[in-house]
């Protein structure tokens, strides 16, 4: 056999290290834009905002005021997060296949109620708020529910697809034993589903945290609420006192999950696999126990109740200009959305393995990425960007790389778990045959991380669709941008529209992104 | 690859490796010259993998020197990583690149010389592809396999591909940690013969062995017990009373 060494386009393949690596090519158009982008005019606030992180405000009065800001955004994520996941299991159950042939030999009634839920968990729960608030006017509940909405759907999802995909041959095995439906799935199913329940329920509360702050960005209350005042009237100091009390909490709160999962023997979240149900059980159903009664101390504490839900505001007439709607540069805005998902995708993709390889083998590169990756996860996209539009005009990219951002804080946090936790013998065996430490880690530890990543940073891409709407008030032109508009100005035609368009943009990413995940995780 | 016959391939001297109840290694020293071929025993737990480690840069050890090819570990990091590409391991879990190519496998043991632009580039195109034909050919494997992903080779297959990975890396010492652990007897010996053959002319051969009846071939035999060496003679002069003592413990 003859062996040539010819390179060709068509011999061209990307093995699966550099995957990762690739979207963050996205940097070289943006760094080319970005200049022309620049108006320069506040890099001496931005310099203030950075020195101010040395330097936060410890004045009690403000001091109070933000733990006071935090207690409500704790609560409310709390309240939402556990009405979330007890509405979110039933969902979960009722639009399990596996359940509804069991109960009546059919999955029909699974695949109409998971069509159904896929409404609520396409809209984002900023956009679930600001139409709450129309109907309630301003109260906690109206955050807390923002929240219960969508991440009960989304919720219901997971479990509904952790519930398929358990093996079903000791429910079979009971059935055909004479059990009823209800304690077989119960016996056959419920030890099996708890771990990976369990595990993607801590990372729900983390998420709800996220949220929670994000809705009081929006004048929802709590402490997000404090942050975007104390950033539009440039009080860097004490912005950065919240900024600092927030970042303890979370990381607190990430730190005690973590050590929850080990303890529990839980699945990690790259991927929920099904394990053994941990020595936990009993500690776990402890826990249950001891945060109902929190959960009625928390409501009573913020006046939650949910008799408050049949309290609707009047609303201005309705008077509907179809023709004016139908007007709206549909295709633009539609570009311009799925323009700013894609480039934020990719921003955020890209940069997560590329910092990583970059960085982490340097002594204190890994804790100055965990760092930036910390602080991306907990600022919220709105102030990022209104930070942003200190020193870039308003747009596109500035939308863009507020989303990217906080989404980095994700992704990386993800795969820093993801590598540390990865067989590290391939990585060893080159760095004994001399390799440096970046190519070792790329060549031995990216290759087996590499397609997981991907998978998860696909879904990540359908997350940053529903998230657009949150930048829409940097002008992204974009639907959210129209969106936030319709809403503050009771254009109620123009917001049916574009919550519909919305919603079915949505719903086509989720689908495309499942399929892409769906071949990635096969490949 | 160039090195003088008097001149040390692999000089330990007097290491230390502590451990969580007794040392992992204990005073122990080693030499080995070009074309020498040294089979490493004693029972598990005796200290065979840590001192191989400590002989290919894995692990430094508390007290004692390594010299590799005459000189100390080079401080400044690019010097020391080309002294470690002197030396070539052989690991038991073979340690090969699952998602990878043979070929880009292959190519995996010239990191420590390339630059990172000729990395990408493994990791896109075939590169140096008579190179890899070469050395699969050394191993009795055929090119037609260099494209293939290495999930898709057999048990055999994988073995081989190891070994030809480790002439890529074209090293002046051999390290081998069981290399023939769970092989069947016919593979072992194959496998074994081609590593004896490797060991010749500037090469050195250090491999760590479970089965005293693959012996004959070797120059020396090191005995390692509770982390110290114990025996250091020719095949021919150890006794079978020698190796019972040996392996007494773990009977």
């Amino acid at each position: 056999m003859t062996v040539t060494s010819a390179w060709s386009w068509r011999s061209l393949r990307l093995a699966p290290p550099l995957l990762p690596l690739l979207p963050a090519l996205a940097w070289l158009p943006v760094l080319l834009v970005l200049p022309g982008l620049s108006h320069g005019g506040g890099w001496d606030l931005i310099g203030e905002f950075a020195w101010a992180a040395l330097n936060p405000s410890l004045d009690p009065l403000v001091l109070g005021s933000l733990l006071s800001g935090l207690g409500i955004t704790v609560g409310i994520a709390l309240l939402g997060w556990a009405l979330s996941l007890a509405l979110g299991l039933l969902g979960g159950v009722l639009s399990s296949r596996t359940v509804w042939r069991t109960v009546i030999g059919s999955a029909l009634p699974a695949e109409l109620i998971r069509r159904l839920l896929a409404v609520p968990r396409a809209m984002h729960e900023l956009l679930w708020g600001l139409l709450l608030l129309q109907l309630l006017g301003l109260q906690p509940v109206v955050a807390v529910f923002a929240i219960t909405i969508p991440y009960a759907a989304l919720v219901a999802r997971v479990v509904s697809d952790l519930l398929d995909a358990l093996p079903t041959q000791g429910l079979d095995a009971l059935r055909l034993a004479g059990a009823p439906a209800a304690p077989a799935l119960l016996t056959a199913l419920g030890p099996a589903l708890q771990p990976g329940v369990i595990s993607y329920g801590g990372y729900r509360l983390e998420c709800a945290l996220r949220s929670a702050t994000l809705l009081g960005v929006f004048g929802l209350g709590g402490l997000g609420t404090d942050l975007r005042l104390t950033l539009q009237s440039l009080q860097f100091s004490e912005l950065w006192s919240g900024l600092w009390i927030l970042l303890l909490v979370m990381l607190a709160l990430e730190a005690l999950l973590r050590a929850l999962r080990q303890r529990w023997a839980m699945p990690a979240r790259f991927g929920l696999t099904r394990r053994s149900v941990g020595r936990g059980g009993r500690e776990v159903a402890l826990g249950l126990v001891l945060l109902l009664p929190l959960l009625v101390l928390v409501a009573a504490a913020l006046g939650v109740s949910p008799l408050q839900l049949g309290q609707l505001q009047p609303l201005p007439p309705f008077t509907a200009d179809w023709p004016a709607v139908v007007a709206l540069p549909w295709l633009s805005l539609i570009g311009s959305t799925l323009g700013l998902t894609l480039l934020a995708a990719a921003l955020a993709v890209g940069s997560a393995p590329l910092l990583l390889l970059l960085l982490a083998p340097w002594r204190w590169g890994r804790l100055l990425i965990q760092a930036v990756w910390a602080l991306g996860r907990l600022w919220p996209p709105p102030l990022t960007a209104l930070l942003l539009l200190f020193v870039l005009q308003p747009g596109v990219l500035t939308a863009a790389l507020a989303l990217a951002f906080h989404n980095l804080g994700v992704l990386g946090r993800l795969l820093l778990e993801a590598e540390e936790s990865a067989p590290m013998q391939a990585e060893e065996a080159l760095v004994a045959a001399g390799a440096g430490p970046r190519l070792a880690l790329l060549y031995g530890r990216f290759s087996a991380l590499a397609r997981s990543y991907l998978a998860y940073g696909a879904y990540r891409s359908d997350v940053i669709l529903r998230e657009t709407v949150v930048v829409g008030l940097v002008g992204a032109a974009g639907l959210g941008s129209l969106l936030l508009e319709s809403l503050s100005s009771f254009a109620i035609d123009q917001l049916i529209a574009l919550v519909a368009v919305y919603v079915l943009l949505t719903l086509m990413g989720e689908d495309l992104s499942d399929r892409l995940r769906r071949r990635l995780l096969a490949a | 690859m160039s090195s003088s016959p008097d001149r040390l391939l692999l000089e330990l001297r007097s290491i230390r490796v502590p451990g969580r109840n007794a040392p992992r290694l204990d005073d122990v020293s080693l030499q080995l010259r070009p074309g020498e071929r040294v089979a490493l025993v004693g029972p598990s737990g005796a200290g065979k993998s840590t001192l191989l480690a400590v002989a290919n840069g894995l692990i430094r050890p508390e007290a004692g020197e390594v010299f590799w090819n005459g000189a100390a570990p080079a401080r400044s990091r690019r010097r020391r990583r080309l002294q470690q590409a002197l030396i070539g391991t052989l690991w038991q879990d073979l340690r090969l690149i699952e998602e990878l190519t043979v070929q880009q496998n292959l190519n995996a043991a010239r990191l420590a010389r390339w630059g990172w632009p000729r990395a990408l580039l493994n990791l896109m195109l075939p590169v140096e592809t008579a190179a890899n034909a070469e050395v699969l050919a050394q191993v009795d494997l055929g090119a037609d396999l260099l494209e293939q992903p290495v999930t898709a080779l057999s048990g055999g297959q994988r073995q081989r591909l190891a070994l030809a990975r480790l002439l890529r890396q074209d090293p002046l010492l051999l390290l081998a940690d069981e290399p023939l652990a769970h092989l069947d007897p016919r593979l072992a010996r194959d496998l074994l013969d081609l590593l004896l053959k490797q060991a010749s002319g500037g090469r050195a051969l250090l491999l760590s062995l479970h089965r005293p009846d693959l012996l004959a071939g070797f120059d020396r035999v090191v005995a390692l017990r509770q982390g110290r060496v114990v025996l250091d003679a020719a095949p021919s002069g150890l006794t079978g009373q020698q190796l019972a003592a040996l392996y007494r413990s773990e009977a």
